[in-house]
């Protein structure tokens, strides 16, 4: 079952002369347990449509619809017919979703497992919360930086932080938007790796937008977006995965 | 440093707020340093506000009187107009009234043992009853009033008048005077001081006949409604004013404050003061803010609510607004405890104290309008490089 699904959504930016369609006719389903990686020159709509799986843009036409999150919830859909404000869309946001920026934005004055527990204390899960940000840096490594402040973090430790902090909130969607373009070779796999673990081995859906080339063998699926349109939807091979188990042997996280 | 707790008893929104203000310290200082600042510019000019108002009217505050008479057109107790002995026994034919003694209060020259003049304001009172005595005696005795020409004057102008002990002697209005006893802390809003003495010694100095006074004091019998005694003496007593104490003393307060344009002056310098606390607490705030926009765009990206995001910004406000409030009024204590010493009444009563932790308050809240109006547009898209 899809946990996020497109149909025939467009999205323009702006109106008249100077409108610019940034998605056309898109439709597709992103399933559970598997990390998408969303392909495509600069330009051609890619962190847009990371945003409207977001619910950060409304679509211009078309419905995104998200799976309901618990036996008694329904799904939520979003489409031109239908008024959302900004702060239900926020609510959305916060009881699915979680996000992994390129730059990381973790907060600079917040200590590593304070940057994760900010996420719990969003939503309002603050009993036991800095066990649980400290089991999740432990997860991802770095529970001796657990009291470190960004600054005081390498690139890929930001990375694994901004990781640990999108899962604090057990999102049933995880969008990450070239969380490698600033990671140097190894590192950068050791992140795209840690994406892969977390798409097996949890029920949420990851999407990865991505230039980077060393991402593709970590992805079971790539879809290829040009101008806007959907122009490739395939699994990856297992050969491409097999050589995957083989980077990430030779460059540990 | 501030931090999540281990029991998590502290909100994400107090931390991040702390952490902020803690991260920009030289920013913070300033911010302090303005709100500290605009807490003495209003504690002081308003402390000398209610300091004047209870200078103004200490004579009638004090009198222990329930009604005064006055001439009609009186305006305050300081520049008094005759008024008729007589009307001192025709108060007393009125049911109600317990006792009533002549009050006299007129300007006269000081002077000096080593030579000079003052201005001073006579107070003669009724010794029997005691009601208009000096108050706050820390030297001497009112009994020694009785003895011709005795006087008591108060310490915060012993220099001003030129008297520095006991049993020195002088001359008010070409008369013979001697202190008798020294008061502390009763000042005067006209510069001329208070200078207490008999009924008797008064018309000495003043060459009052015992047809005239000033005032007469009138003290009601135990329940009387004063409204309505006040009422039949005026019916009573025709073409004079008769006052409660309080509205005597309001009309006292309002006199010296409106007409000399005092009030409004120390008005005027307590709002800037407001003003310049809610421009600096909101340029500082906002330029905070708009350095940390990535941050905030990130907290709304990933769901926060627009009152969490104003949480951090009003908490942010609000812990600026107790430190500023906790420095600027250590100040103007500070300042009151100085003051205490000099003829200028400076004065913190606890309602002004909690007056002005409510102006602070709002002086920030009203600074951090600009930065939240400022979030509430920020673009959670924007956190996509």
């Amino acid at each position: 079952m899809s946990i996020v699904s497109l149909h025939d959504v467009t999205l323009t930016y702006g109106s008249g002369a100077t409108a610019f369609t940034a998605l056309r006719g898109i439709t597709l389903g992103v399933a559970a347990g598997e990390m998408t990686l969303l392909l495509g020159p600069s330009g051609s709509g890619k962190t847009t449509l990371l945003q409207v799986m977001g619910c950060l843009l409304k679509p211009t036409s078309g419905t995104l619809r998200l799976a309901p999150i618990g036996p008694h919830d329904s799904p939520y859909e979003v489409s031109e017919h239908r008024h959302v404000d900004q702060e239900s869309l926020a609510r959305v946001r916060l009881a699915r979703h979680g996000f992994v920026f390129q730059h990381y934005n973790l907060f600079p004055t917040l200590r590593a497992w304070e940057n994760v527990a900010i996420a719990l204390d969003l939503k309002g899960r603050r009993a036991g919360m800095r066990e649980r940000a400290l089991a999740l840096l432990a997860r991802l490594g770095l529970a001796e930086k657990a009291d470190a402040f960004p600054a005081q973090l390498s690139g890929g430790q930001k990375q694994r932080v901004a990781i640990a902090r999108a899962l604090a909130g057990e999102p049933k969607i995880i969008l990450a938007d070239e969380p490698t373009a600033a990671l140097d070779g190894r590192t950068g796999t050791g992140v795209a790796a840690v994406l892969q673990e977390l798409a097996h081995e949890s029920d949420a859906a990851v999407v990865v937008v991505s230039h980077d080339p060393r991402m593709l063998p970590y992805a079971d699926r790539v879809l290829k977006l040009e101008d806007g349109v959907l122009t490739g939807d395939r699994r990856v091979t297992d050969a491409e995965r097999a050589r995957a188990s083989e980077l990430a042997h030779h460059s540990p996280p | 440093m501030l931090r999540f707790g281990r029991n998590e008893w502290l909100p994400g929104t107090t931390l991040l707020a702390w952490r902020n203000l803690a991260h920009d310290r030289a920013r913070f200082i300033v911010t302090l340093v303005g709100i500290a600042f605009s807490v003495v510019l209003m504690g002081v000019q308003m402390g000398l506000l209610v300091g004047f108002a209870q200078t103004a009217s200490s004579l009638v505050d004090h009198a222990r009187a329930d009604l005064w008479i006055t001439a009609v057109g009186t305006t305050n107790v300081d520049i008094a107009a005759n008024l008729g002995a007589r009307r001192r026994l025709q108060a007393l034919a009125v049911p109600g009234v317990a006792d009533a003694e002549e009050y006299m209060v007129q300007f006269a020259f000081w002077k000096k043992p080593a030579g000079g003049n003052e201005s001073v304001i006579l107070v003669g009172f009724d010794q029997a009853t005691g009601r208009g005595a000096p108050w706050q005696l820390v030297e001497g005795s009112v009994a020694d009033l009785a003895l011709q020409g005795g006087v008591i004057v108060d310490r915060l102008y012993a220099g001003k008048l030129g008297v520095t002990k006991l049993g020195e002697t002088l001359e008010i209005n070409n008369r013979r005077a001697r202190v008798v006893g020294f008061t502390d802390g009763i000042r005067t809003f006209t510069q001329s001081p208070y200078v207490f003495t008999t009924k008797a010694n008064a018309r000495f100095f003043t060459g009052f006949g015992s047809d005239r006074t000033t005032y007469v004091l009138v003290a009601a019998r135990e329940g009387a409604d004063l409204a309505t005694l006040r009422d039949a003496l005026q019916r009573r007593l025709g073409d004079v004013e008769v006052w409660r104490t309080a509205d005597f003393s309001r009309q006292t307060q309002r006199y010296w404050l409106v007409t000399t344009g005092a009030g409004s002056a120390l008005l005027l310098a307590a709002s800037l003061g407001l003003v310049v606390g809610i421009v600096i607490v909101g340029q500082t705030l906002y330029a905070s803010t708009v350095d940390r926009l990535p941050e905030y765009a990130t907290l709304r990206a990933m769901g926060a609510p627009n009152r969490y995001l104003y949480a951090v910004i009003l908490k942010q406000a609000a812990i600026s607004a107790v430190l500023g409030y906790a420095a600027g009024f250590a100040a103007t204590l500070a300042m009151v405890a100085i003051q205490s010493r000099s003829n200028i009444a400076l004065v913190m009563p606890w309602w002004l104290a909690l007056l002005l932790a409510l102006l602070t308050a709002a002086m920030c809240a009203l600074g951090a309008v600009f930065s939240i109006r400022r979030v509430t547009r920020i673009d959670p898209t924007s956190v996509f490089a």
